[in-house]
Formats: structure tokens, sequence, C-alpha cells
């Protein structure tokens, strides 16, 4: 039988025709497209943090790139990864759905791994300018400014008082939250960018006045160190000292006395970590707080600490007088009770007639810090001042200009904000040398992170972060049918009997296994993490992949608008606009 | 009232009408529009009934089933794939006496993937025990609706409504909408003579031996039968309430014809105007519109088709290896006849292709001017198929 | 028996411009058959519904291939689909256009009417900017071609079907039926 004379062929549904035959793009009225936005813990960063972007980096191992990501924004990943306060956190997206991203633990880490394997940033910088910088105070708003306008190519000569690098994170936080080599790390990042610290150097008016001369402009950050006044009866006493030199001698490698009972007062990081410290030097410390512990503006966890490693805290309790009785000393307390509310905290004032006295062996003050010369302070309504929202700009008619920053003029007194401040200064000079005074306030709304405050210097500097959206993402336009509960990575810490008997580091590594598994849990918001949903759900086939597959941009000969991609981005990276007709 | 309505919305009207308590449904086009407006007048509140979303049409019948059984009135409707998915629980549907009403909208069986008409899909389902209704227009289809609750329900078999893909589903016409009141005293509540009763419990569906089983099924076919007289009794009473009627065949100039069409679905309302104009020509011919195919009217098709001499069955549907199925089922209804006319097949309208005027006056030559049929199936307007590879 | 073609896109009523259609003229005394194009339904794309109108029972059970008048809701079809296709002579064919198409050519030997239904519809805030609704619009113009049905007939088959912003929607009909152009034979 022959087969092939088979009169009846296959005509059957088969086709060789492609859906490109059909140009479905002329349907289209919607028109989806790539459109990067701005996560909510980036804008909650006072550095501006790239974190969304940070995330998916060390998401997918690449921990030397989401190192230097920081270190665009912040020269101080070692640092803050210990001591920031973490705002970020607060805002996270991901505590709608189960708890936040432990972005302060991943910072840590990555910084951890960066002195770890000895990397080297890479980082952009632009060529060399013609102005030179002095800065005075070499601590984080002093680095900061110099590493900033280093990276923009300026010549930054730091001068420092002290003997060492750091300004109050080398003499102000005690080592068991902040290691020297963390903190060292950090500065000679600064240092190998390009600029000359000089310690043992104070500038005094004449000095200054030298610089002047020499330089183009001068920072000046050199923090506040000096500590305010209770203005109560006994205050002189030799048993009345400030909690902030009690730190700086711990950090000076002395022992301080601390036998007996150490009253600190104040309710702020420095009262606690004079607590802290005290008890680890053998004493008992007793905390007095003049409004409730829910008010302090000290961190909650180190609160918690302190209390948990015998700290004791009375609450609602103001000095009032201080007498010598023998070789002790005692303290009268004003009771205080609570008359309202002031932004979330309570408005405290004196319980009338109701006073109680302790007996103590020394009192540490920790109720804050002021400038240690008025001449640091800027100068008030000034032609030619420029209030910027963390330094102070001075223009005089001769001579450099003068930016004021760091504690100086930041309400918020953290390191982060003093890296703020630094990169403000830097951008705000810049932009003076280049375009002209009339142009630093455009200049630095055009580099906020979302509606701002916080700058960046990858938008400054003409990164790929320019091109993403101001719009926030918020928890609503995250498609979170992809992301399941996933618990939040626990910081490993020593027992708190452990913890007590050195000043060993607390906050203890997490592995790199761990740090990948927390990094996923980012939602990445606004962010492209290369997913390809968009691809995969496409009806029509017009998601394309770059030629280098890292990115993908839309057919639009075929796109007919349904907006799958869009509603399948998990992570809201794209958009879906009325097409413009 | 007469109102201007959609296919697909006749049928969920005479749903509303008939105050069904229980719709399940699984979406699929041509049949969406039916259930949207019905899960809509449910959510409205225009309807007292539990519609059940399902994740599919197996599990729709399946639904339907369990909520008969408890003696309230379902209604479903499916199309093409959906139904064949439903197939098993058609059987079952039948076979435990549950009269659940279904509309049936014909649509092509894949590949190729088709969304169109073809009455392969409810033909393949003429074995399962479900009485089915071809209809040829909206008011006939809200009619038939409404009359498949009573027969249904009076018989104890489920009824299938058919209606052809969008030239009845999405088409929309003057159509006739009873009052509730009306409607009402034409079909009174559901009165079950079985149900699922906690206070009497019993078994559904048990092992039946050879000893039962065969009377069984002899006894769903008496049902059957009895569905054309109880068939006849109901248009009775809707005619004399509404003044429309349909009966389970339709002969149309029949009684001089010498060649008679014998049409299903919308093809009878176009084959009308064909018969004008043949007739206009002088040309004796009539339609035999088949509304019942199961149970099947052999004994009026038999006395209507005596003396005529040539009848041409036009098939929207194939059965493959025979011919199209209702010729075939025409042929056995006449071949017991001593002297019955030739039977000439046509299939026509595959897939969604219009059967249109001219097509059916070729059909019309074709069958006047042969003697005897050259095939049993002569399938019109198939162009030539080139470059198969 | 008379036949009308609708073309416009996915989303913009097109179905529903012949169905209210259809309305109006069973309001007016006729038979009517309404249907959109069988086929998938897709926003954006091409769409066509059609219109049977006559004075007996409509038996015709067919797609309609060679309508006697044709309406365009979207002059941008006119680039890419034959509005003319099966036209019949001297048929009507309005066209949803700010001005007078500028190429006539494919318009030579039948009737032509325009109207800016983008602009009325806009006017009585039917849809948005790139999104107008225009069939309610159309509609109006179209019964002023054809000097049928009347315009009592459309406002009541708009009622019936529409329920929010039914007012709008007549007052559209009713500017179109005053704004629509009617250019008559074309060449």
């Amino acid at each position: 039988m022959n087969e092939a004379k088979n009169p009846n062929p296959l005509f059957m549904p088969i086709t060789y025709l492609t859906t490109e035959s059909n140009k479905t793009g002329s349907w289209r009225f919607l028109h989806p497209q790539y459109d990067e936005k701005t996560s909510p813990c980036s804008v909650a960063c006072p550095a501006g943090e790239d974190i969304a972007r940070i995330e998916m980096l060390a998401s997918q191992g690449l921990f030397k790139e989401a190192w230097e990501t920081i270190l665009r924004e912040n020269p101080f990943p070692s640092v803050c990864g210990r001591v920031c306060f973490h705002p970020c956190e607060g805002q996270c997206n991901r505590r709608e759905l189960d708890m936040a991203v432990a972005i302060h633990s991943l910072e840590r880490f990555l910084a951890d791994t960066a002195i770890r394997y000895g990397i080297k940033p890479v980082l952009e910088k632009r060529p060399s300018q013609k102005q030179r910088i002095a800065v005075i105070g070499a601590g984080p708003a002093g680095l900061s400014a110099a590493w900033f306008l280093s990276m923009l190519g300026y010549a930054c000569h730091v001068f420092e008082a002290s003997a060492e690098a750091g300004g109050v994170l080398r003499w102000g936080i005690p080592l068991y939250r902040l290691p020297l080599n963390a903190l060292l790390h950090d500065i000679q990042q600064v240092e190998a960018q390009g600029v000359t610290i000089y310690t043992g150097k104070p500038v005094s008016p004449d000095v200054l006045e030298i610089m002047k001369k020499d330089y183009d402009a001068v920072f000046i950050g050199c923090g506040h160190g000096r500590g305010m006044s209770m203005n109560v009866p006994g205050e002189d006493l030799k048993e009345v000292s400030e909690g902030l030199d009690f730190l700086r001698k711990l950090r000076e490698g002395e022992t301080p006395p601390c036998q007996g009972v150490s009253a600190i007062i104040g309710g702020g990081n420095t009262a606690i970590d004079v607590a802290r410290s005290v008890v680890r030097l053998g004493g008992k410390a007793l905390l007095l707080y003049r409004r409730r512990r829910q008010d302090m503006p000290a961190l909650e966890l180190e609160v918690e600490m302190a209390l948990e490693e015998g700290v004791k805290l009375q609450e609602l309790v103001a000095p009032a007088a201080v007498a010598r009785d023998e070789d002790q000393v005692v303290l009268t307390l004003q009771e205080m009770k609570i008359a309202g509310d002031e932004g979330g905290r309570a408005r405290v004032a004196p319980d009338e007639g109701k006073t109680r006295k302790v007996r103590i062996d020394r009192i540490f003050k920790a109720i804050g810090a002021q400038a240690d010369e008025p001449r640091h302070q800027p100068p008030a309504g000034d032609e030619g001042l420029l209030s910027l929202s963390h330094t102070v700009l001075v223009r005089g008619n001769q001579g450099p200009v003068m930016v004021f920053g760091g504690d100086l003029t930041n309400e918020t007194k953290s390191v982060v904000h003093a890296v703020a401040s630094g990169k403000e200064a830097a951008m705000a000079l810049d932009t003076l040398f280049r375009e002209g005074f009339e142009a630093i306030v455009p200049k630095l709304e055009a580099c906020r992170v979302g509606e701002g405050p916080s700058l960046s210097m990858e938008i400054y500097m003409g990164g790929q972060r320019r091109l993403r959206n101001p719009h926030v993402v918020r928890y609503e336009e995250i498609n979170t049918d992809y992301f399941g509960f996933i618990p939040r990575v626990i910081q490993p810490r020593l027992l708190k009997e452990e913890r007590v008997q050195s000043f060993e580091e607390i906050d203890l590594k997490i592995s790199a296994n761990l740090a990948m598994k927390e990094s996923e849990r980012c939602f990445n918001c606004g962010l492209c993490n290369q997913c390809d949903n968009c691809f995969i759900y496409c009806p029509d086939t017009s998601v394309m992949r770059d030629k280098d597959h890292q990115g993908r941009h839309i057919n639009y000969d075929y796109c007919k608008g349904c907006g799958l991609c869009v509603v399948e981005c998990p992570r809201n990276a794209m958009s879906l606009r009325e097409e413009e007709s | 009232m007469k109102r201007v309505l959609e296919g697909s919305h006749a049928v969920a009207e005479a749903v509303r009408l008939a105050k069904v308590q229980v719709i399940s449904a699984y979406p699929i086009t041509p049949q969406t529009h039916i259930v949207e407006i019905l899960s809509e007048y449910c959510t409205k509140g225009m309807m007292k009934a539990k519609f059940l979303r399902v994740e599919s049409e197996h599990s729709c019948m399946a639904a339907l089933i369990g909520a008969q059984s408890t003696g309230v009135r379902t209604f479903t409707a499916t199309s093409g794939q959906g139904l064949a998915l439903m197939h098993e629980l058609l059987h079952w549907a039948a076979g435990a006496r549950l009269p659940i009403v279904m509309a049936e909208v014909n649509r092509a069986l894949a590949p190729g993937w088709n969304i169109w008409v073809d009455q392969t899909d409810s033909l393949a389902q003429r074995d399962t025990g479900w009485i089915q209704m071809y209809c040829e227009d909206g008011q006939e289809v809200l009619d038939s609706t409404l009359q498949a609750f009573r027969l249904a329900e009076v018989v104890n078999l489920p009824v299938m409504i058919v209606l052809d893909a969008f030239y009845l589903s999405h088409t929309y016409e003057p159509v006739e909408v009873p009052s509730q009141e009306e409607v009402d005293q034409f079909l009174p509540p559901f009165e079950p003579k079985f149900r699922l009763d906690t206070a009497h419990p019993c078994g559904f569906g048990p092992l039946v031996a050879p000893g039962d089983y065969m009377e069984m099924r002899y006894h769903i076919a008496m049902a059957m039968e009895e569905a054309l007289d109880r068939f006849d009794e109901i248009e009775a009473a809707f005619a004399a309430q509404f003044n429309r009627r349909y009966g389970p065949v339709e002969a149309i100039d029949c009684e001089d014809a010498d060649i008679v069409f014998i049409t299903t679905g919308t093809v009878t309302s176009t084959c009308r105007l064909v018969l004008q104009d043949l007739r206009a020509k002088g040309e004796k011919v009539g339609i035999l519109k088949l509304k019942l195919l199961r149970p099947f009217p052999t004994e009026q098709i038999r006395e209507k088709l005596r003396s005529v001499k040539k009848v041409a069955v036009v098939d929207r549907n194939f059965s493959f290896g025979a011919s199209g199925i209702f010729a075939q089922e025409v042929r056995a209804a006449l071949c017991n006849m001593p002297v019955h006319p030739t039977v000439f097949g046509f299939v026509a309208g595959i897939g969604g292709r219009d059967v249109t005027p001219e097509l059916l006056e070729m059909i019309y030559w074709q069958t006047k001017t042969s003697d005897v049929p050259q095939k049993e199936s002569v399938w019109m307007g198939l162009r030539e198929v080139k470059n198969v590879d | 028996m008379i036949e009308i073609r609708f073309h416009g896109r996915g989303g913009q009523g097109t179905v529903v411009a012949t169905i209210l259609l259809a309305k109006a003229f069973f309001q007016a005394g006729y038979q009517v058959q309404s249907f959109p194009f069988f086929g998938v339904e897709r926003r954006g794309a091409p769409v066509e519904a059609y219109v049977r109108l006559d004075k007996n029972k409509i038996l015709l059970r067919t797609n309609v291939t060679a309508p006697n008048h044709v309406a365009v809701q979207d002059q941008t079809l006119l680039n890419s689909i034959n509005v003319t296709r099966g036209l019949k002579p001297d048929g009507w064919i309005l066209i949803n256009s700010p001005s007078t198409p500028a190429n006539l050519k494919p318009f030579a030997g039948f009737q032509l009417a325009h109207v800016d239904a983008n602009r009325i519809a806009l006017n009585h805030k039917l849809g948005t900017r790139t999104h107008p609704i225009v069939n309610t619009t159309m509609i109006g113009a179209f019964a002023r071609m054809l000097e049928m049905p009347s315009m009592e007939a459309i406002a009541a088959a708009i009622r019936e079907d529409i329920q929010v912003e039914a007012q709008r929607n007549i007052e559209a009909a009713h500017e179109a039926f005053e704004a629509v152009c009617l250019m008559g034979r074309i060449g």
C-alpha cells in the first residue's frame, strides 16, 4: 500500500503564523511603562540611603555592590549599622504584612563583610576642582562633609582638636555599642577617599582667620561637647559631673571610680550609656528622669537592656538640690506630674510640695549638651545667610563661605543627621562654586529622596537613581500575593550576664545566609529586581528583555495596554498611564 | 410586555420568573451573559436564589445534584467544553431523576479553538437521559425555559434548553416577557416527590444490582415516552394562557410539499424566508422544524411527512464516521414506514459559519434535482483547502 | 429591511450603541434585531455591531455583510478598517470627526455625514479626555441622518438602558442631532 498517495492530507489546528501579524498596539489607550519609584525607608533615612536597592543587591549575594550603594549616601555604614536609631524600619511597608525588614542589622552585616574581606569600594568621583575646603571637627558631620566634597573633586583638610578623629563616636559612645575597629574602618574609608585629617589641631579664632585666607570655604562641625546646667543649688560639688566627660575618660582608657551608687540625670542615650557603663565598672546606677520611660528620647531597646542589666529607674523626678552628707551626697528630688501632652510626649510640671531625697555617691548629668564656644554657633539674621534643612550657610562680603553643620544646626542630634548635614553642605558648596548662590535651593530640591528632606548624592551626581519617580510606594501598591509571611531575623546578642562583665560588643554578627534571607524579605518597594513577572504575564509577548538581559522594555507595536504587567509587578516598579492622543 | 432582549437575557428572565432557588455556574463564552445577569439579580435581591460559584462545570453539576436532591428548583447554563466536562454528572442527574434545568448554548468543540455555534456539543449528550429542546428565537427560549421546569418536575427528568451561540444568545430582539403573576399561575412552586430529609433518612445513589438496575432504566425510558404527552399538555396550558405554542415539531407548508427542509435552531428562522421565496416561485416546499431531540417525536415526524417525497435535513453538527446527527435520527424514525421520503443529509454552518438564504436555496435545488442522495451527508459551502503540509 | 453597521473599538460602547438604536427603532414601531460581531471582545480592538430593522418580523439570522448604512465611532479606524466594505450604494456613512475628512475618495458613491462626537460627549461629561464615551452622541447624529427614529424614541431607549447619567446622555444625543454635518452624496 502506497501511503504517500493518501488523498486526504492533514488539515488540522496547527499554525505557523506568529502573533506578529496582528499589531495589537493600535488598540491601546492605556500605556504601561517601567517606572521605578521611591521606597518609604529611603525617605525616612536622613542620609537617604537607597535601601530598597541595597537589600536587593544583598539578597542576590552582591555584598560589595550593596555596601558601595550605602557609601554613595553615607560614609559610616559600620557605625550606623550599630548606633543608628534606624527610622527606616519604622516606615518599612513590610510592617503591614508581618514585621519590618531588619535594615539596621543588614547594614552592619554589609559593613562587617567589607571589613572582613578588606574590600575597597569603587565609587564614582568627579575630576579635581580648584577650590580647597577646610573642615573643623572630625566628627560624623565634618567627616561626612569631607567625604562628599572629596567625591565631588575638592581637596579637603579636616582639623580636629582631639588626638584622634571621630568626635562623639570616638569619645561619647561606649565600646559595647561601638567597638573601636568598627569606627576606625569607616574613618579610614574617608581618608582613603583622599581626605587629610589633622588631629590635635584646635582651631582658635586666630587660626580661623589664617584659614579663611587659605581656603575657599570652611565647614564648622565642632558638635556639642559642653554640658548644660541643672540650675540647682549644690550643682558645683565635685561629686556632680558631666556624663559626657565620664564617657570620654572611659574611651581615653581611664577607669573612673564607680563604687557605690551613681545617680544619672536624664533620659537620652547619653544617660543610658553612662548608666550601663557604671554597671560594667561594678557600680550601681540610678536613672532619674523628669518624665516617664515611654517619653525618653533614648532608644527603647537601650532602656530595656539597661534595666535588664540592673540599672534602676525613677520616673517623674527632677533634681531640686544637691548637698554633701559626709562622704555621700543627698539629692533632693522634686516629684513631677503629667500636665498635658507635647508632640506625643508627656508635658510635666512640678507636683508642688512633693519632694523626696536620695542618698548616693555621685551624680552624672546627661541633660543635653551645647556648643563649646558661642562662636561655633551660626550668626542669626545676617545678610547672605542661608538656612537649609541641616546646615546654615554664611556668605560674607569677603572671604570664604562658612558652613555650620552637625549638632550645631541639626534639630535631631544623631549620627545619621550629622551625615545628612555633611552631605547637604557638600552639595550646597559645590552648587555655589559651579552655579552661584541662587542655584543652591533649587538644586537641593531636585536631589530630594521622594518629597525629602533627605538628599541623595547619587541623584546629585547624575546617577541612575535620578530617574526614579519621587512617588513613595504605599503598602497597598505592593502586590502582596507574592510575599508570604516570613519571620524577621532575630539579632543575636550577648546574654545579660555576659554583657555586664565587660565592654564587649553586645550585638553579634549574623551569617551571610541569614542576611540573604532577611534581605529577601524586602519588598524592594518601587524597584525592578528582574523577577520577570511582566515578561511571564504579558499576553502579547510584548515585554522584551534588553540585549544585556539586565533590563526590560515594552514593544508598543504589540502592547495593547491591558495592564497585566503592572498589576502582576510585585513591587510597583511599573505604572499605567492614559495614552496621549 | 414586549421588550428588546438579548437571547441570553430571555433565558435569565425566565429563570427569574420561575423563582429558581439554587443557581450554580462556571463562566464560558458564549453562555456567560446568562449567569452574569442572574448573579446580578441575586446580588440585587431581585431573585431569592442561592448563587453558587464553583471551580468547574463538573463541580457545577455536582452542586446542583446536591441542591436539587433537597427538593428545590435549580438551574445552570453552560456551553461547549463546559458541557463536555459535565458529561459524567449529566448521567447522574438523569439517573437520580432530578428535574434540573440547564440552558446550553451550542458552541463548537476544540481544537481548533472556536467559540461559535455548532450543535455537536449538546448532541454528544443525547444518551444521558436529558430532555433536549432546540430553540429558534428569543421568545421560544423564554417560553421553553418556563415550560422546561414544569416538564422536568412532572416526569422527574432533567431538561436542557438549547440555543445557538451568538445568532441567538447574543442577539437582541423583541420578546414578550410575561408578568410574575402570569408565570406563577402557569408554574406553581416545585413540589418534590422525594427529597433529602433528616427526619426521614435515606440513602441516595446506592449500589443497584442487575436485579433492579434494568427496571430502573426502563422507568427512565417510560418517563421519556411520557414526557412527549406531558409536553403536549404543558404546551396546551401555556397556549391557553399566553397564546403561543411551538410543538415538539412544527410543520410549515408541509401538507402539499414534495420537498421538506428539516431544520433546528436559528436555521429554521432563516429557512422561513427561503420558504417564502421558493413558494413565491411556485415550488412545493415545506419546513419541519424539530424542537425536541429527546424524547424524539417519531410519530409526529412520520405523520407530518406521510406524503412528502424528499426531505433535506440541515445539520449544524456531525458524527464522524456516520453523518449529520439529526439526519440519522430522521432516517431511523422513517425507515420502518412502508413508504417514506428519501432523506438527503446536508452539513452546514459548522463552527459558526453563516447559513445564508442562498445556501439553503442551494440545498433545496440540489435535493430537487437528485433522485437519490449521492452521499449520506453533503457538506455545503466547503472552501478549497490549499497548501496543506 | 434596513441593515446598519457600527464600527468602534472595544470599550467605546459600540455594542451598546446598536442596542440603544434597536430599542429606539422598536419604540418607533419597528421590528428589530441587534447583535455584535460574533467574536472575542478585547478593549481597544476594532469591533463591529449591527442593527436590523423592518416593519415585519425579522427572520434572517445571519451576519450583516451588505449594510445600508454605517457609523464609525473612532476615526482612527479609517486607517486600518475598510468601513465601506459591502455598503450599499448611496448608503450613509456617519463619522465621528471634528471636521470633514481630508481624503474623500474612499467615500465616493456614498453619502457622508460627520459629527464631533468626542467634543460633544466631553461637553456633557461622558468619559474622559482620552476616552470619551460617544455612543449616545453618535445615535443622536444617526437619527438626524436617517430622519428616524424620533429623538423621543432615542431618549426613551437611553432612559431604559442607562440608569446613571441618562439625562447627560440624552442631552449629548440632542446636541449631536443639531450639530451633525450632513454633506450628502460624495463625487
